[in-house]
């Protein structure tokens, strides 16, 4: 008995090594990326940049295209998820993988499709008649939403997932018809899951380039967003502007992930 | 009254068939079985809050079958409470008296006498993720009790609860039904929660209710040889006489043998003694001779663990089981002679 547990701690340390080391690798990785930028550019030149013309629009344009991507995903992913998430119906399988599409595929072939689309006849009516969506702002909201609406469908699906059916049966009970007991019970409890879904959704969209620079297209001053930003300046060797692009998504990345963990109570990451 | 009838649910490969139940005004009715019998379904159907097949359901002589549970009003207490976390105990309680649209004393008053009553005036403010097992329990009962329902459902209330707690809020559960006389229908898997707190009960396998009847009937009666076994085959002596002997004691004489009980009122009739409360032994027993026989050995018979006997004491013969190790010491053999202790404190009377 001895002898064989004696053999066994020792032959775990070679798997510790392997998989400790890999975990070591990974993170020094990252940090030296991040230590090889901060070492391009001094203080003054990323303050000067960052409140630059250009960059102030890209950060107010990026802004403001996610948060109303974000806002209209949400609006169509709670109900759509917690059906998803309740429902019981034949090829239910078949809408599931139709969900999942645009999270697996490249959002540069979501931009394009969408950029096909509009060149239909029903797409161009669109165009035409309501809003023009190809090189303009709108353009850029609606790819971040295509790319982004599958994630929030996924996130809060498995939140509803996790939420017992019993609580909207006593919910029922007490007096309350399903769409109440949904405001006043459901919701409560996937209020975590919400607010992380829509903190993920919010910074996946903030950082969308794919989709919308094949739909909205690379116009400085127009539909410049942060990461639109990053290609143009690279493109025209601006590397200082670049980088202080790069350290803003940084920032923006570090604050959903504080936020995500606040709300989460960690238990998400551990 | 609560009628179920001809109640039928398909679920997957599970069903319930024809279930009929009629519980009276302020009843304590309860509905017993093994795991997976379905129980929990009956009361979700009397709530509304399952699709069945066919049946129906009346409510105080109303046909609800088609009311949503919105319409029904139905205090209902699922298993492990579903408390709601995002709630302090006071908002729990007064979930639903708020959808009510009382005025604000008149529920400020109900809930007050409910936590009185229910013995939870201490916890109020208090966070419900912070509660004892017995304490969500109360509380639980006191939301599903705030909006005067006309009846009262309890999945396996003490399901989670330790066994002393357990204990101590069966009593508590028959006073709060004594003092509020709700009709109450509680489900459960535990034979000895259900002969202590039933007036009626349904013994349920299997999506069919195997027997109706009071604790005494089902115990004395089993109707059914799943009922019997459910509760554990009892051997059930037919006595001839009794005598008084004085000293709260009294002597049941079945089949000629003298058994000594504490004073019963009625004349007793039957004695119910489960086989695992008969003790076996090969050399005389120490102590006083009360309720301990001589009997012969008839039959021997390995049950999963345990070894069966059948022990014949005069014109009686009772059934016995000891655990094979116990009996394999003493090297029993059929035709001999052994010593028989009956336990006193677990003679059932009727």
């Amino acid at each position: 008995m001895n002898r064989k547990k004696t053999h066994l701690i020792q032959g775990e340390r070679p798997f510790k090594i392997v998989t400790y080391g890999a975990l070591a690798l990974i993170v020094s990785f990252f940090v030296i990326i991040l230590i090889s930028l901060a070492a391009y550019t001094d203080t003054r030149t990323l303050f000067s940049v960052l409140v630059s013309r250009e960059i102030l629009f890209a950060v107010r344009l990026t802004i403001f295209t996610a948060t109303a991507a974000t806002i209209l995903a949400m609006i169509i992913a709670i109900p759509a998820a917690y059906a998803i998430s309740h429902a019981k119906f034949p090829g239910k399988d078949v809408v599931d993988t139709i969900l999942d599409v645009p999270i697996v595929l490249s959002p540069v072939a979501i931009g394009a499709a969408l950029l096909v689309f509009f060149n239909t006849s029903v797409g161009s009516a669109v165009e035409n008649g309501l809003m023009r969506f190809v090189f303009e702002v709108p353009g850029i909201i609606l790819a971040q939403f295509t790319v982004v609406i599958a994630l929030a469908i996924r996130l809060l699906k498995s939140t509803f997932d996790g939420i017992d059916q019993r609580y909207e049966q006593v919910g029922r009970t007490l007096g309350y018809s399903k769409s109440q007991v949904f405001l006043r019970v459901t919701l409560p409890l996937a209020k975590n899951g919400v607010i992380a879904a829509g903190v993920l959704t919010w910074a996946r969209a903030i950082g969308e380039f794919g989709a919308t620079v094949t739909l909205a297209g690379a116009t400085k001053m127009k539909t410049e967003t942060l990461p639109v930003a990053i290609f143009l300046n690279l493109a025209t060797a601006e590397v200082e502007k670049a980088v202080a692009v790069i350290f803003i998504l940084v920032a923006v990345a570090a604050g959903a992930l504080i936020i995500l963990r606040k709300v989460t109570g960690q238990r998400r990451f551990e | 009254m609560i009628s179920v009838k001809g109640l039928s649910v398909k679920i997957g490969s599970f069903s319930l068939k024809d279930i009929n139940l009629d519980i009276p005004e302020g009843g304590y009715f309860m509905v017993v079985g093994p795991t997976g019998a379905g129980k929990t379904i009956i009361l979700e159907s009397i709530a509304g809050l399952q699709r069945f097949r066919s049946g129906e359901i009346w409510i105080s002589g109303k046909d609800v079958t088609s009311l949503p549970p919105e319409q029904r009003q139905i205090g209902y207490v699922p298993q492990d409470y579903a408390l709601f976390p995002f709630l302090n105990v006071r908002d729990n309680i007064t979930f639903g008296l708020r959808r009510m649209g009382n005025n604000k004393q008149q529920n400020k008053e109900r809930m007050e006498s409910l936590a009185h009553i229910l013995g939870i005036h201490h916890l109020l403010e208090r966070s419900v993720r912070k509660l004892s097992g017995g304490e969500k329990q109360r509380v639980a009962i006191a939301r599903a009790l705030a909006i005067s329902p006309k009846v009262l459902l309890l999945d396996e209330p003490m399901g989670s609860l330790d066994v002393r707690t357990a204990k101590y809020l069966r009593l508590e559960l028959k006073r709060y039904h004594e003092e509020l006389g709700i009709t109450t229908i509680h489900v459960t898997h535990n034979l000895i929660e259900a002969e202590e707190m039933a007036e009626r009960m349904a013994i349920l396998n299997m999506g069919r209710v195997e027997q109706v009847g009071t604790p005494d009937e089902v115990f004395f009666y089993p109707q059914s040889p799943f009922v019997a076994d459910f509760i554990g085959t009892p051997n059930i002596l037919d006595c001839d006489y009794c005598n008084d002997l004085g000293h709260g004691l009294m002597e049941a004489v079945c089949g000629g043998v003298p058994i000594i009980l504490p004073h019963y009122e009625a004349p007793v009739r039957k004695l119910a003694l489960l086989p695992r409360d008969v003790y076996v032994t090969t050399r005389t027993p120490p102590g006083p001779g009360i309720n301990r026989f001589k009997g012969t050995v008839m039959e021997i018979a390995p049950f999963s663990s345990l070894m069966k006997l059948t022990i014949r004491v005069g014109e009686i013969s009772l059934l016995a089981e000891l655990p094979q190790d116990i009996f394999e010491e003493m090297d029993i053999k059929i035709g001999q002679e052994v010593h028989l202790i009956l336990k006193l404190r677990s003679l059932r009377v009727h």
